[in-house]
Parts: C-alpha cells; structure tokens; sequence
C-alpha cells in the first residue's frame, strides 16, 4: 500500500511517497511552485511514481500540506502545516518536543506534547521577517546566490545589527550598510540573526527540548546556530529538513487508508 | 422541520421569495437581504448567512440603522453621538423618549461592509489619522462627508482610560467644529488595604471613591441630555432605562448560554457577533432589538429541540472561544469553513452583556456598570473573564483576532494568550484581520484550521486515552 504527501509551499512543491505500512520512504522529489500550482503538483506527482516505479493509481491515498494545498487536485484530503510538520518531525526525530520550521512565506513554532500531539502553535503574522524571505531579500541586493549564503556568512566575525523588524525597512538598511562599507558576510549574518530573534520572539519562554529545526531555512549553514542562540536551547537540524511537512502528510495519509481498511 | 444551513446571498433571495409565498411576517425595515447590495453594502455578497427569517430580521435590523436614524431626526427626535464606552450612556440617552443614542464609532465597520467603496479612511488619511490606527477612524470620514450617519445633536465621549488611538481620533472632531461633551472614565485600580470598596458587575471590584467619581461624572452628562429632551432625567426614569436595558441583556444572555453549550452549535459565529451587538445602543431601536433577540431565541430553542441539524459542516467541531470584534465579518464565517464553532466571546465589551445593578440608586448602578468594562481595567481582569467564560462554556481553544491600530489589541493579546496558556493548556492563536482581508484569506485560513485540528485531535487523544483507562 503506497501512500502520498504532497507540500505545496510558497517556493517549492515537495513529494513523498511511503509504504503505508513500514512508513519507509520509497520515493521522493521537489519541484519549484509556480503559478499553475495544480498542474505542477500533478506533474511533479507523476515523475516522483515514476522513479518509485508506482503506477499513480496505486497510489493508495494522498494528503495535501502547505500554502497551495487547496490546489492540489490529485489530493484525497488537506491538513494543515502545522499537523503535517509536527508528524513528518516526529517520524525523523522520535522524541521532539519543539518544531521550529522556516519556510519561504512563513515561521511557525510547534510544541508537542510527550505522545507527540500538537499541543500549541504559534505563526508569524503578516511580516516577512522571521522567514526564508528574507534571506531572498538579502541575497538578491547582494547578488549572491540563495545557497551560498550560509558559507558566505561563515566567516563573519562581526554581524551587523539589523534592528527593523520589518523587512522593507531592513532592505533600506541594507543598502545603507552597503553603502558605509560592511562587508557581505557580516550583513548576511546579521540578517540570519535578525530572522533567528524573530523566531525566538514569536516561541516566547520555556521551550521544552529536544528542538528539531525543520523546512528550507533550516538547510542553509549555521542558521541552526543562529536559532540556538537567539532561543537559548540546542537546535537539532531534522534529517532532510525540506521534506517534512510531505513527510508528515504522507505518514498521516497511511494513517488514514489504514482507518479506512479497518472500518 | 427545514434543515438550517448557512447560504450565500443569491441563495437567500430564493429562500426570501419561498418565505414570503409562505406568508412570511416582515417589519417595515424587512426584505430582501440583496437590496442592501443596492445601498452600497458589497461585502454582502461574500458573506454567509444563517438561512433563518429571525436572522433575515436581524441582519435588516442592522442594515437600515442609519434610516432609522435620519427618520428619527424627521421625527423630531434628537440624536445622540455616543463614544467609546460602550453601553453605559445610551442607557441614559433611551431613558428619554425623543432621543435617540447610537455609536459614531460604529462606522469602522463600513469600510468593510461597502468594500472600501466610499472614501472614509481616505478622509481620515487627509486628517493625520493613518493606518496606523484603528479602523475606526472611519468615523472622521462619516463625519466630514455626511453621507452615512445623521450629524449628531450632541457628542458625548468618554476619555482617560480609554484606548489611546480612540482618544487620538475622538480629539479631531473638536478641531472640525464637532463640539464633544466627554466624560472621565478613571482607571480601574485595585483598593487600597482598608479602602472602602464597591462590587461591580463580572465579579469586579473597584474602590468606592471611583464608583463616587464616575457617579459625578455620568450627572454631568444626565444634565446635559435632561437640558436636550426638554424634560428631566429622573431616577425613576433612569431605573426605567435600566430596566429596559437589562431586558436586552437577559436575553442576549439567554441566546449566548444556549448556543455557546448547545451540541451542535444552532447559530454561526457571526449572526452572534452582530446580535451581541445590540446590547451596545439597541440598534438605534431598542423595542425592535428585544423582538430580534427573541426571534433568534426561539429559533435556537426550536433548531434544539428537533435536534436534527447543525449549521456546521463537521459533526463535532472544534469549541472555539473568541476575542475581539473582527475588522472584516468575513472572517467568521471562516471559522465554520475550517471546521470550528463558536464558543465563547469577549468582543470588549462585556461589561454592556451583564444586567445593571437594581438594588443601588441608578446614577451609582451605571456607575459601577461603566466601571466595569474590561477596557478600562488591568489585562488580567480581562483574561480573568475570559478564563471563567471558557470553563462556563466548555471552549476547547482560544483564538485572539487583533485590530489593526487598535492600541488594546497590540497590547493586550499576548498577555491574554499568557494568562490563559498558564492556567488551561489549550491551543491559542493569535491573527490579525485588516478591514478587508480577502488577500489574507489562504494564510487566515491555514491558521484558523491549524487550531481546529490541534484542537480537535487534543480531544480525541483524551478521549482515547479515557477508552483505554
């Protein structure tokens, strides 16, 4: 029995397919979101069968996560992020009790409860800056390429102070560090620093550990650290931290046709 | 027994047209809810509606309060601007049968309801008053164009413990020749050691020289509206008032109590925010809003008592418990669409839904009843009642909908989020829900329906863990 999670984030669509009944991984794949938002998941969800060799109707059921979740028409059913980050973390790192997830569009803080249950949540509101879009601000003033920021920033001994909270008002500053002779890496790790203090403003006090760092920020290097500092706790980096939420909406598509078979 | 359900616009022209073959009973402020559209209110066509004839009754009640203002003042009637208190002065102002009170304040939910087709936050811009506050700086607009509410005879506002941005906007109106009658409304402190205290209505207390102030206070202003009606404000004419208002509040309290522990829920969340509306000034009609309560009354009890139905999509949604009014109304009918129902409300101005004292003289039971808004008072006397409410209702999560600019909002939602996630450890979210936020709709959505499922899942987890104790 094949189940499906489909992530249908702000900047990328991510697949996973499991066993329903071993929850292995048998297939996986990413894709970038774009405007036909139905049609690349469809397309995306055919490539990733084919190179499981699953014929797309046998997939058994399939669950839709993320921004564009309620454009995913080959999904049986939606759940939010929030549920499919707190599974997908829990399958990778069993005894979780804090999920700090970072994507493109959005921040969110998920606590757990020993069983693993969401016990409550908390989500960046309308700004941008505790999220992966601001580094796409950053790296498109300084021309450098999203994926080399963290290695850029590596070497920095002095971040800059970035004190907007918001992001338009942190690219003028941006430019005003620009133009007083900071360095690159020093303005990029300060805007790590500024996105991490985000997040740990948004969590508040107490997070109970372990705390697993999950979604694409959680790839770039030393973003991890950033986040235990600003919270004050060691920030474990989930394995293949994109993946999650698809993850995590596969496992719960297994439960599902499980329950199903039982009924 | 017709199932109830929630239907758009178009289809409640189908079900108006089915009604009135019917012989549907109708007011003279009834009809069809389309014609609103035709009056400029758009957002109506986005909304959805409890299919009800008393709900039909109550959103016509709403919908035609600025004709009944400008008939009244055709009536010879005067009218009273009443501001930021919520509840208290219009007591008063009704105890006087040729006045009639109503909220200025109340325009910031026209920016919404005509979808920004009439230039009200646009005159408020001109004025200095931005976005940076909150959306009911709409009032200036109405005030300067004149094309909604009656200029009012008089203008009476509260000030001092007041929420900043209010007392920033309510201060241009002197500057635009619109003189205010304002009254002080002190900070509620707790007594001092052995200071004479006063109870107050929500199980508040306050000291009883505040009680005494705020006494002095409101007969400032029960002169004032005597010298307007041409006729005294007496006690036996306030306790009078009283006890109309206390009609109101009895069965707005009977309607809350029924649907908020009602299973399934028998009335959507918005159709009670609007008639929790009512207790604030009555709708400019306080005889139509007893009838409006006690058609949604009956209706409620009689959806019960078939027990066959829920408005509700989801058989056992989540027990939502909501604070603060929302800017857009849209935004509740999110709240069934992802699978909750309503449970609970603090919409700030609770102390308006409690009955006023009849055991004390009626100047010191409005007294104590002004005193004790929530507004006025430390946050944790507000979390306080919000903490008790949800036990009363059994509310399973707890969602907080900020105001844009409102200074309490900011202020106060993460407190509350504090007080209530020590206490009880249940889901809270906290959003935030500009006038119209149609652009917001997928993030307010996937938030909303996050709670729902923690929410939800919370509960069969405890129950399963019951199954296996």
């Amino acid at each position: 029995m094949i189940c499906a999670g489909i992530d249908a984030g702000s900047r990328a669509i991510k697949i996973v397919l499991v066993d329903g009944r071993t929850l292995e991984v048998v297939a996986r794949g990413v894709a970038d979101q774009g405007v036909e938002q139905s049609r690349l998941a469809k397309e995306l969800f055919g490539a990733v069968c084919r190179d499981g060799g699953i014929a797309p109707d046998d997939v058994r059921r399939t669950v839709a996560t993320g921004y564009g979740r309620a454009a995913v028409g080959v999904a049986d059913t939606t759940v939010t992020e929030i549920t499919c980050h707190a599974v997908g973390v829990r399958r990778r790192v069993g005894d979780a009790r804090t999920v700090i997830d970072i994507g493109g569009e959005d921040s969110k803080v998920v606590r757990l409860d020993g069983d693993g249950k969401v016990r409550d949540f908390a989500m960046n509101d309308r700004c941008a800056a505790g999220t992966g879009r601001f580094l796409e601000v950053v790296a498109r003033r300084l021309g450098v390429p999203l994926d080399g920021l963290g290695y850029l920033a590596a070497d920095s001994q002095t971040p800059a102070a970035i004190s907007s909270m918001c992001v338009v008002f942190a690219e003028t500053e941006i430019i005003g560090l620009l133009a007083s002779g900071t360095a690159a890496k020093d303005i990029i790790a300060g805007v790590r620093n500024s996105i991490a203090s985000r997040v740990a403003a948004m969590a508040g006090r107490g997070l109970d550990e372990p705390v697993v760092f999950t979604g694409g920020v959680a790839l770039v290097p030393g973003m991890d650290a950033a986040l235990a500092g600003a919270v004050g706790r060691d920030v474990r980096v989930c394995p293949d931290p994109q993946m999650t939420g698809a993850l995590g909406a596969a496992v719960l598509a297994a439960q599902h046709a499980t329950r199903d078979e039982g009924r | 027994m017709t199932r109830p359900r929630q239907i758009t616009l178009a289809q409640w022209d189908d079900r108006y047209a089915d009604l009135c073959r019917r012989g549907l009973r109708q007011t003279d402020y009834g009809g069809p809810l389309s014609h609103h559209v035709d009056d400029g209110d758009h957002r109506l066509t986005k909304l959805l509606f409890d299919d009800s004839p008393a709900a039909l009754r109550l959103w016509n009640l709403l919908l035609t309060e600025e004709d009944r203002l400008h008939a009244a003042r055709q009536a010879g009637k005067k009218i009273v601007g009443v501001m930021k208190d919520l509840g208290t002065i219009p007591v008063m102002a009704y105890a006087l049968d040729n006045l009639v009170a109503f909220y200025p304040d109340g325009a910031w939910w026209i920016p919404c309801i005509m979808e920004h087709s009439t230039p009200l936050l646009e005159i408020a811009d001109s004025l200095g008053i931005d976005e940076s506050f909150c959306p009911v700086r709409a009032m200036l607009g109405a005030f300067v164009n004149g094309e909604h509410f009656p200029i009012p005879d008089l203008l009476v506002c509260s000030v001092g413990a007041v929420c900043d941005d209010f007392s920033a906007i309510a201060q241009r109106l002197p500057d635009l020749g619109f003189d205010v009658l304002w009254w002080e409304i002190p900070h509620r402190r707790a007594p001092d050691a052995g200071e004479p205290t006063v109870q107050l209505p929500g199980n508040l207390i306050a000291p009883k020289s505040q009680v005494e102030f705020v006494m002095g206070e409101l007969d400032r202003v029960r002169r004032v509206l005597a010298d307007m009606a041409g006729r005294p404000l007496n006690d036996d004419a306030l306790s009078a008032g009283i006890e109309q208002a206390n009609l109101v509040r009895v069965k707005l309290a009977q309607l809350r109590t029924r649907v908020f522990t009602a299973e399934p829920c028998p009335m959507p969340a918005l159709e009670m925010l609007i008639a929790e509306m009512l207790a604030i000034h009555y709708c400019s009609d306080r005889d139509e809003t007893l009838a409006v309560l006690d058609g949604l009354i009956a209706e409620v009890d009689a959806r019960l008592a078939a027990n066959d139905y829920g408005p509700m999509a989801n058989d056992s949604p989540a027990r939502i418990f909501w604070v603060n009014p929302v800017a857009d109304i849209r935004v509740m009918n999110l709240l069934e669409q992802c699978g909750g129902r309503i449970c609970g409300t603090e919409y700030l101005f609770s102390h308006a839904l409690d009955p006023i004292d009849t055991d004390v003289p009626p100047l010191e039971a409005l007294a104590r009843s002004a005193l004790a808004d929530l507004m006025v008072g430390p946050v944790g006397d507000r979390a306080a009642r919000i903490l008790a409410d949800m036990e009363r209702f059994g509310s399973e999560a707890l969602l907080i909908s900020r105001i844009p600019g409102a200074s309490h909002c900011a202020l106060e939602g993460r407190l509350i989020a504090d007080v209530v996630s020590a206490r009880r450890r249940i889901p809270i979210l906290e959003i935030e829900v500009p006038s119209i936020s149609d652009a917001m709709r997928p993030t307010l959505q996937t938030r909303i329906e996050a709670l729902v499922e923690t929410a939800v899942s919370r509960r069969n987890h405890r129950l399963t863990r019951l199954d296996t104790d």
